[in-house]
C-alpha cells in the first residue's frame, strides 16, 4: 500500500482545495459584486426617489413658477409706490363722483397679521368716498393687481353730505419681500 | 512498456504520477483478473511438469470444456528464448477465446521434499504468522540453517491432528519454473492482457481427492501413497482422517523407491496407526505396477485400495491427464463424505494450504503496481477530480452569471455623480417649493376688502326692508406657542334698521344654517374659499339683536322714503365671527419667506 496516501492527497485533497479555492473565490467575488450592487442599489434607488420626487415637485411648482415671479415681482416694490401708482390707474378709470381717494397713510406699527408673521410687511392705511359698487370695483381691481394686500380692517359709514355716497376705511397689510 | 519504479524510492507526487500512468496505461483498474487467484479466473491453462514431460490444458469454467493448450517442454524451464512465444501464444489462445485474462496453473510433480520446523516452534496458535515467515525469510523458522531461499520455495502445512508432535511440516520446491512463470506475466504486462500464474505442488494437489476417493466411513487410518517418475509422497492420517505425517521418498533414479515398504510400515507403527487403510494415488503412466505388490508385504492386500480414476469425477481428465488440473478447480465444492469433513482437509481446502502458489510474483515487483484497493481509489479519484472540476465550472459559472446578471443591471452602472445631481436637484426643487408654498400661503384670499363688501349685499339685498347704519370689518391673528400657522379670527359687526318684513330674514341669518348659506354664496358667488364654511378647521358664530326703534313714527308703506330712519319699527346689530383654527389651509405662516 505505497500509493494510498499519494492518491488521497492528490487525488482528493489537493482537487479538493482547488476546488474549494476556487468556488470560495466565486463566492467572493460574488459577495464582493453583490455588496457593491447594494451599495449601488441603495444609491440609485435614492437617486429614483429623488428624481421621481423632483418630477412630483416640478408637477406642483410648474403651474404657479410663472405665477411666483410675478409674485416676487410685486412684493419686491415698494408698497407705498404700488398702491399710488394703481390707485390713480383704478381712479382714472372711474367716474369722480362715484370714486375719490379722501386718504392714505402708511402707519408704522405692525398691527394685524403683520404681529405674528416673521415676514417683512408694511401697513397702509386708505379713505374713500364713493358708491359700494364703485369703491368694490375698485378695490377688487386694486386686490388683484397687489395680492400681497391682506385685508385688516374695514369701515362703511354713510356720508352725510350726499345719501348715495360712502365713507370707507381701510386698512391693509402689505406683505414685502 | 513503462519502466515503473518502486514506490519507496518516489515522492508522494511521483507516487500518485505512477499511480496515474499505471491506470492510464493498463487495465488494472477495469478488470478485477489483474488481482485475482488463477484458479479463480474463468479462463485458465493448467500445466504439469512431472520432470518427464509437462502437460497443457486449457479450462473454460464458462463452458466447463477441456481442450489441449500450447505445448510446452521442461526446456522452457531453462530456455528463456522459447517463453515468448509460447507466452503470445497463450494470451493469443485466450482471446481468441474471448477471455479477459488467463490463470496459468503449474502443477509441479517434479520434485517435493519436506523440511522440520524449528522444534521450538510448537504454537498452533501462531500458524498463520508461520505461514507468512516461511514466505519472506524462511531460514528464520527451518530447522536446517543450510537452506537457500533465492532456489527453493518453501510453504507450510500444517499436522492438524490432536497429539501430533509437529504443529505442521514445510513443503520444499525449486524454483526452476519461476523464471518461466515471470516471463509469461511480463509479457502479459507488456500486452495489457491479465496473466496470473500460480505454482502450486501437485502432490498436495492430488492430496485433495482422498476425501472423493474414500466415501465410507472412517473407521481406521489412512495412508495416502502418491508416487510420481521422480519421488512418492506417503501421507500418513489418523482414524479422525487428520494428518499426522507427510514424508518423501526420492526413486533416485528407479521407478519407485526402494524403501517404501519399509518406509511405509516403520513410520505407521511409529505414528501408531494400527490396521491402516492404504490408498494408492498413481498419476502417471509410468507407475511402477510392483508398487502395490510391494506394498502388501507389509499390509494386508485387502487393506490396499488402487485408485482407478477411470471411475471417479476425475475420468474425464484422466484419460489425457493427470487428475491434479480437475481436482484443482473444483476446490469450490467439497464433496460430501465422512473424509471431507475431517479438520484436516477442512482446512486444506478452505484455508489454501493445498493450493499455496509456490512461486509467487517477487514482492518488489507486486509493489511496483497499486494494489486493487488503490486502483479504486485511485479510479473514485479521477471521478471525484471531474466532480470537483464540474463542481468548479458550475460554481463559477453560478458566480459568473450572478456577476453578470447584476453588472447588467441599470443600478450596477448608476455612478454617485449621478445621485448627487438629483439629490441637488430635488433640494432645489424643495427649497423653491417651500419658497413657492410660503408666498402662495401668504398671498392666499383670506382677506379681501371687495368680498366682504360682498358678503355685505348679499346680506341685505336692495328693497328687502333693510337701512345698514354700520359696518365694521376686522381681522385678528391668533398665533400659539410652538406652531408654524397661526388662525385668525374674523368679525363683522352691522347696525342697521328692518322693517316688519325683514324680521324673518333676521331670523334667518341668526340660525348657524342661514348664515353659512349666506358665506356659502359669497364663497360660490366670489370663488374666495375663505367664506366657504364646511371645514371642520373653521367655526362660524352669528348673534343678531333686535330692537324697537324709538324713532319710529308709524305711516303709509307705500310713503316711506328708504333712507327716512323714522320708517323703520326695528332697530337691529348683527355680530359675525368667523374662526380659522391654525389647521386651516388659510392659516398664515409665520415664518420669513426662505
Amino acid at each position: 500500500m505505497f500509493y494510498r496516501q499519494s492518491i488521497v492527497l492528490f487525488g482528493f485533497v489537493v482537487p479538493f482545495a482547488i476546488c474549494a479555492a476556487v468556488v470560495g473565490g466565486g463566492m467572493f467575488l460574488k459577495s464582493k459584486t453583490s455588496a457593491t450592487y447594494l451599495e449601488k442599489q441603495a444609491l440609485f434607488k435614492n437617486a429614483e426617489n429623488d428624481r421621481v420626487g423632483a418630477l412630483g415637485i416640478e408637477a406642483q411648482i410648474s403651474k404657479k413658477r410663472p405665477h411666483m415671479e410675478r409674485w416676487i415681482a410685486q412684493v419686491e416694490k415698494e408698497t407705498a409706490n404700488s398702491i399710488t401708482s394703481h390707485l390713480k390707474q383704478i381712479a382714472d378709470s372711474l367716474p369722480s363722483k362715484e370714486f375719490q381717494q379722501t386718504a392714505v397713510e402708511y402707519p408704522t406699527s405692525r398691527t394685524g397679521f403683520a404681529s405674528v408673521s416673521a415676514q417683512d410687511s408694511s401697513q397702509v392705511r386708505l379713505a374713500f368716498r364713493g358708491t359700494f359698487r364703485s369703491v368694490q370695483l375698485a378695490l377688487a381691481e386694486l386686490e388683484s393687481r397687489m395680492p400681497q394686500l391682506q385685508l385688516q380692517e374695514l369701515k362703511i359709514d354713510p356720508s352725510g353730505s350726499s345719501t348715495s355716497s360712502l365713507n370707507f376705511q381701510i386698512t391693509y397689510t402689505a406683505w414685502e419681500k | 512498456m513503462v519502466a515503473y519504479q518502486h514506490p519507496a524510492g518516489l515522492n508522494p507526487l511521483q507516487r500518485f504520477r505512477q499511480a496515474g500512468a499505471v491506470l492510464r496505461s493498463t487495465s488494472r483498474a477495469d478488470n478485477a483478473a489483474w488481482y485475482r487467484s488463477a484458479l479463480e479466473l474463468d479462463f485458465q491453462l493448467h500445466l504439469r511438469a512431472d520432470g518427464n514431460r509437462v502437460d497443457s490444458r486449457l479450462f473454460d469454467r464458462r463452458s466447463g470444456q477441456w481442450t489441449p493448450g500450447p505445448q510446452l517442454s521442461e526446456a522452457h524451464a531453462s530456455d528463456l528464448t522459447l517463453i515468448p512465444a509460447f507466452a503470445a501464444e497463450v494470451i493469443r489462445v485466450a482471446q481468441a477465446a474471448k477471455a479477459d485474462s488467463i490463470g496459468i496453473v503449474l502443477h509441479l510433480a517434479d520434485e517435493l521434499a519436506t523440511s522440520e520446523l524449528k522444534p521450538e516452534l510448537d504454537n498452533p496458535g501462531a500458524l498463520n504468522e508461520l505461514r507468512v515467515m516461511i514466505e519472506s525469510d524462511p531460514k528464520s523458522i527451518l530447522d536446517d540453517s543450510s537452506v537457500s531461499a533465492s532456489e527453493s520455495s518453501w510453504r507450510l502445512i500444517p499436522y492438524p491432528a490432536a497429539g501430533s508432535e509437529a504443529i505442521a511440516t514445510t513443503v520444499c520446491l525449486s524454483r526452476s519454473w519461476a523464471a518461466f512463470l515471470d516471463e509469461l506475466r511480463k509479457t502479459g504486462e507488456e500486452k495489457n492482457f491479465p496473466v496470473v500464474t500460480r505454482a502450486v505442488s501437485a502432490p498436495l494437489v492430488c492430496l485433495l481427492a482422498l476425501p472423493e476417493l474414500k466415501r465410507d466411513e472412517l473407521v481406521r487410518p489412512l495412508i495416502a501413497v502418491l508416487p510420481y517418475p521422480r519421488f512418492t509422497l506417503l501421507a500418513f492420517f489418523n482414524e479422525h482422517g487428520d494428518l499426522r505425517l507427510l514424508r518423501t521418498l526420492q526413486h533416485r533414479g528407479q521407478r519407485r523407491p526402494t524403501n517404501l515398504r519399509h518406509a511405509a510400515s516403520t513410520t505407521a507403527a511409529a505414528l501408531e496407526l494400527a490396521d491402516p487403510e492404504v490408498y494408492l494415488l498413481s498419476t502417471g503412466d509410468i507407475t511402477d505396477p510392483q508398487m502395490a505388490a510391494d506394498l502388501q508385504l507389509v499390509f494386508p492386500a485387502a487393506s490396499i485400495r488402487e485408485i482407478d480414476w477411470a471411475g471417479t469425477t476425475y475420468a474425464a481428465v484422466a484419460t489425457g491427464m493427470a487428475p491434479e488440473p480437475q481436482i484443482a478447480i473444483g476446490l469450490a465444492t467439497a464433496p460430501e463424505t465422512p473424509l471431507a469433513s475431517s479438520h484436516t482437509f477442512g482446512v486444506l481446502r478452505s484455508d489454501g494450504w493445498a493450493v499455496q502458489d509456490f512461486l509467487p510474483v517477487a514482492q518488489e515487483v507486486a509493489e511496483l503496481y497499486p494494489a486493487r484497493s488503490e486502483m479504486k481509489l485511485l479510479r473514485a479519484a479521477r471521478f471525484a477530480r471531474l466532480g470537483f472540476a464540474a463542481l468548479a465550472v458550475l460554481a463559477l459559472a453560478f458566480s459568473s452569471l450572478q456577476i453578470l446578471d447584476l453588472v447588467r443591471k441599470p443600478e450596477f452602472t448608476f455612478n454617485s455623480d449621478g445621485a448627487q445631481s438629483q439629490k441637488q436637484r430635488l433640494t432645489f426643487l424643495a427649497s423653491e417649493r417651500t419658497r413657492v408654498d410660503h408666498w402662495d400661503n401668504l398671498l392666499e384670499d383670506r382677506s379681501k376688502a371687495w368680498v366682504t363688501m360682498e358678503l355685505l349685499s348679499t346680506l341685505f339685498p336692495e328693497k328687502s326692508g333693510f337701512l345698514v347704519k354700520t359696518f365694521n370689518h376686522s381681522i385678528r391673528p391668533e398665533a400659539l406657542p410652538g406652531q408654524a400657522k397661526a388662525g385668525f379670527v374674523r368679525e363683522w359687526k352691522i347696525t342697521g334698521l328692518a322693517r316688519d318684513e325683514a324680521l324673518e330674514q333676521l331670523n334667518i341669518l341668526n340660525t348657524r344654517d342661514g348664515i353659512s348659506a349666506v358665506f356659502n354664496d359669497v364663497a360660490t358667488s366670489t370663488g374666495n374659499a375663505s367664506f366657504k364654511t364646511d371645514l371642520p378647521s373653521r367655526s362660524l358664530v352669528v348673534n343678531v339683536r333686535t330692537l324697537e326703534n324709538n324713532g319710529y313714527r308709524p305711516g303709509p308703506v307705500e310713503e316711506a322714503a328708504s333712507l327716512d330712519d323714522s320708517t323703520y319699527p326695528f332697530s337691529f346689530d348683527l355680530t359675525i365671527t368667523q374662526r380659522f383654527e391654525s389647521s386651516d389651509q388659510l392659516a398664515v405662516i409665520l415664518a420669513k419667506a426662505p
